[in-house]
């Protein structure tokens, strides 16, 4: 039997037993108890905590921590997310490996603390300069949520890239039965500073952009071959199929079950890396599904681009994509109920 | 699955007793959910949290529709009254909680005087986990051991073992006052 | 008879400077400091963004470009990290006063325990020579056009004042490059930090008055000249504080 944990000391946790040893941050609703645990626990496990004057400060003491080979995690929310992408930018440029954990409130500017899906534009396409990618995993439960930790650890090591953890409010706030991972003891990275200039580095006015993309996109492709997660349920018979992550792909799953009950053919894919985009997903779902709804919690629909993408790549009938932003929060299950039966009567138009 | 609000001021203990109800449940190996309102919204004195529990998988974690509300002071009652599900459970705690102020007819309210209770029991701390006692009751959905026994549970993981024996009988009181 | 000293192996090769700078005497006197230190073999360089980028070019040696204005906070993860590395964060004045004049300030503020040398030459150098903080009143640059009007602009900062006043760091001190008794004298300011930094007891920063002659638009003889006789009147050279080492 595993005790109620709250969702953002069991990410902190997690973070720790995946071999996080630097954290560096600048407390914001609603992911400050990240920090608050990071606090006395880094020191526990002799670890580096920095609370950083301000959010840039905190990703470039990321940056300085990941350069020695340190695991490094910050967590922030929508607004020092904002202020981050300087840091992101230039983990993924010098290919840095670190986690950085947006626990997203809703709204545009300073926003508000409602819990929300409304930066994953932002997430999925790399908020900062330049032409870059970093892995985005959507964890819809406190168990999840530990459990993606230690593959965003392992995944931004794999490929020495920046891993955004991009949860909600809500899910940090939370509190659900949880079993926590081992506790992992690892060694640094091996390519780290250490002084004496072991690992050496192309000068920057040696570099060759051009070599350097061909290298980007090929490892890029091998992420989108080998780590695209979801969880699908009924869609190979499909009519309408519900895309969703996070919390609100949790009830969307509820939704598509008591639809299923009441008749309807109703699937579900619960999108797990928003980035790679599970488009293999898609090539499961009954070629003559009629329709895809996006449930989402934010204003303007943002998911629904991937999935009207994925769908002309990958259903042959034109296919329409609907959409239902629900703002902030988590929409009910007989919200989503109600979002199903707007479109069969008509009464939602589709975007794509 | 239930559903349950747990509402009141800050102070009177409400986010715990949502915790101990979901700690009871997971105790009895049930899936569980405890939610709370935060950020500023917490801030003014005014606290709640939703607990979701039952063998099914919880698919939403948020306030939808309570089968149960406690409420611990007037303004909790009036704005989740309207949320209740019919033929749903409203506990009042009767020595600051207008019952009057209750115009729903298609459902149960039940009013437990728990501060006047936690007196008479030397607890006075203890309204909250006599009201949790009445909720345990009126669920139906654990026996009063093992509501103890969760409780129990959790207060000592928290390392407040020391008042076992006061919350157990905080408990009881609220468990047999139904 | 004097000798020619051998140029330290970490930064023997060419660097980009424009002629006439006072970054490539720096660099020297640092990559000599940690060779008389024995610490050539365990140096880490966060460097700022503008000319001092140009250390990464030339360096051998573990170095990181930071983003502008951020080599505070990422020297303070690196020393953190690697204690027992030797940290210099290698800036300008615009990269350390005026956009990363937040991670300089804090990392003094917290005393931080590596090494920030900040060459100061009155402007942006890398964008062509535009004000920044350390520009003295009355001076032309690209957007000081009539002269620095400190009446809008406010006056230039004296940062090792600050941490020395301020803050409660191991070492400050400001340095010159214009002339070889200021040239040593620096060393003797360079060497000092870094000797705090070993023993441990605090955050330690060397600010030098460099010249810019491409900037400036003035000859190197005439830019060496214009430090001693109008920069180091705003400027005043030497150490403000010294804490006693550990």
């Amino acid at each position: 039997m595993a005790d109620m944990m709250k969702g953002n000391v069991a990410i902190a946790e997690a973070a720790i037993r995946a071999g996080a040893r630097l954290y560096a941050g600048y407390p914001i609703t609603p992911s400050t108890e990240i920090m608050e645990y990071m606090s006395w626990r880094m020191a526990e496990v002799d670890g580096v905590f920095v609370q950083a004057e301000s959010e840039i400060a905190g990703i470039n003491m990321i940056i300085g921590g990941a350069a020695c080979g340190v695991r490094a995690i910050t967590a922030s929310s929508g607004p020092g997310i904002s202020l981050k992408q300087e840091g992101m930018t230039t983990l993924s440029d010098e290919e840095l490996p670190a986690v950085v954990v947006n626990m997203v409130r809703y709204g545009n500017g300073i926003g508000t603390l409602y819990s929300a899906q409304c930066d994953y534009h932002r997430e999925t396409r790399g908020g900062g300069n330049g032409d870059y990618r970093c892995i985005v995993l959507c964890p819809s439960s406190i168990q999840e949520a530990t459990e993606l930790m230690v593959l965003a650890f392992d995944l931004a090591e794999k490929y020495r890239m920046v891993s955004v953890f991009m949860s909600e409010g809500a899910l940090g706030q939370m509190m659900e039965p949880c079993e926590l991972p081992p506790m992992r003891d690892l060694p640094r990275y091996p390519w780290g500073f250490d002084g004496k200039y072991t690992n050496k580095k192309i000068g920057i006015f040696d570099r060759n952009s051009r070599d350097e993309a061909v290298l980007l996109n090929e490892k890029y492709n091998r992420v989108k071959e080998n780590e695209q997660r979801w969880e699908a349920n009924s869609i190979e018979d499909a009519d309408y199929v519900l895309v969703a992550y996070g919390l609100p792909g949790r009830a969307s799953i509820g939704a598509a079950k008591e639809l299923r009950a009441e008749g309807y053919k109703v699937g579900v894919i619960r999108v797990i890396t928003a980035w790679p985009f599970p488009e293999k997903a898609f090539e499961e779902v009954n070629p003559n599904v009629k329709g895809f709804i996006t449930i989402e919690a934010n204003a303007t629909g943002q998911l629904i681009d991937d999935v009207a993408l994925t769908a002309l790549r990958t259903i042959e009938n034109k296919v329409q994509c609907y959409c239902r932003p629900h703002v902030y929060g988590i929409p009910s299950v007989k919200a989503i109920k109600q979002d199903f039966i707007d479109v069969i009567n008509g009464n939602m138009k589709e975007v794509y | 699955m239930k559903e349950c609000i747990f509402a009141g001021f800050g102070g009177q203990g409400v986010l715990t007793v949502g915790l101990l109800i979901s700690q009871m449940a997971t105790f009895k190996d049930y899936h569980a959910t405890w939610i709370p309102q935060y950020g500023s919204a917490m801030r003014g004195g005014t606290a709640n949290c939703t607990v979701k529990f039952g063998e099914e998988y919880i698919y939403n974690p948020s306030q939808e529709e309570p089968d149960i509300l406690l409420a611990m002071n007037n303004p909790s009652l009036v704005k989740f009254l309207p949320l209740v599900k019919s033929g749903g459970t409203i506990v009042v705690n009767s020595d600051l909680v207008d019952s009057k102020l209750n115009t729903r007819k298609d459902i149960n309210l039940v009013e437990v005087p728990c501060m006047t209770l936690a007196k008479e029991i030397d607890h006075p701390r203890g309204a909250n986990v006599i009201m949790a006692g009445a909720i345990v009751k009126l669920s139906g959905d654990f026996t009063e051991k093992e509501a103890i026994d969760g409780m129990n549970d959790m207060f000592r993981k928290k390392g407040k073992e020391k008042f076992q024996e006061l919350n157990t009988k905080a408990l009881s009181t609220g468990y047999n006052y139904i | 008879m004097s000798k020619a000293k051998k140029v330290p192996y970490l930064v023997d090769r060419p660097m980009s400077f424009c002629p006439g700078c006072g970054h490539g005497i720096v660099i020297r006197l640092v990559a000599e400091c940690l060779e008389e230190l024995e610490q050539s073999d365990n140096i880490v360089f966060p460097i700022g963004v503008g000319c001092s980028s140009l250390l990464g070019g030339g360096v051998e040696a573990d170095r990181l470009h930071c983003s502008h204005g951020r080599a505070g906070a990422v020297a303070t993860a690196i020393k953190r990290c690697n204690p027992n590395n030797v940290v210099i964060s290698y800036q300008g004045d615009g990269d350390a006063y005026s956009i990363g004049i937040g991670e300089t300030t804090s990392a003094a503020y917290r005393n931080e325990k590596f090494t920030t040398i900040i060459i100061n030459n009155t402007n942006y150098g890398m964008t062509g020579g535009q004000m920044s903080n350390t520009t003295l009143p009355n001076q032309k640059t690209n957007t000081s056009v009539y002269g620095r009007d400190c009446s809008v602009t406010g006056n230039p900062l004296r940062f090792p004042e600050l941490a020395a006043d301020q803050f409660n760091v191991g070492y400050a001190a400001r340095g010159s490059v214009h002339d070889v008794a200021n040239i040593r004298k620096t060393k003797s300011y360079i060497k000092k930090a870094l000797e705090m930094q070993l023993s441990g007891a605090g955050y330690s920063v060397v600010e030098v008055l460099s010249p810019c002659p491409t900037n400036w638009k003035m000859e190197p003889l005439e830019a060496m000249k214009h430090i001693s006789e109008h920069v180091t009147t705003y400027f005043p050279l030497g150490e403000f504080v010294e804490k006693e080492e550990k």
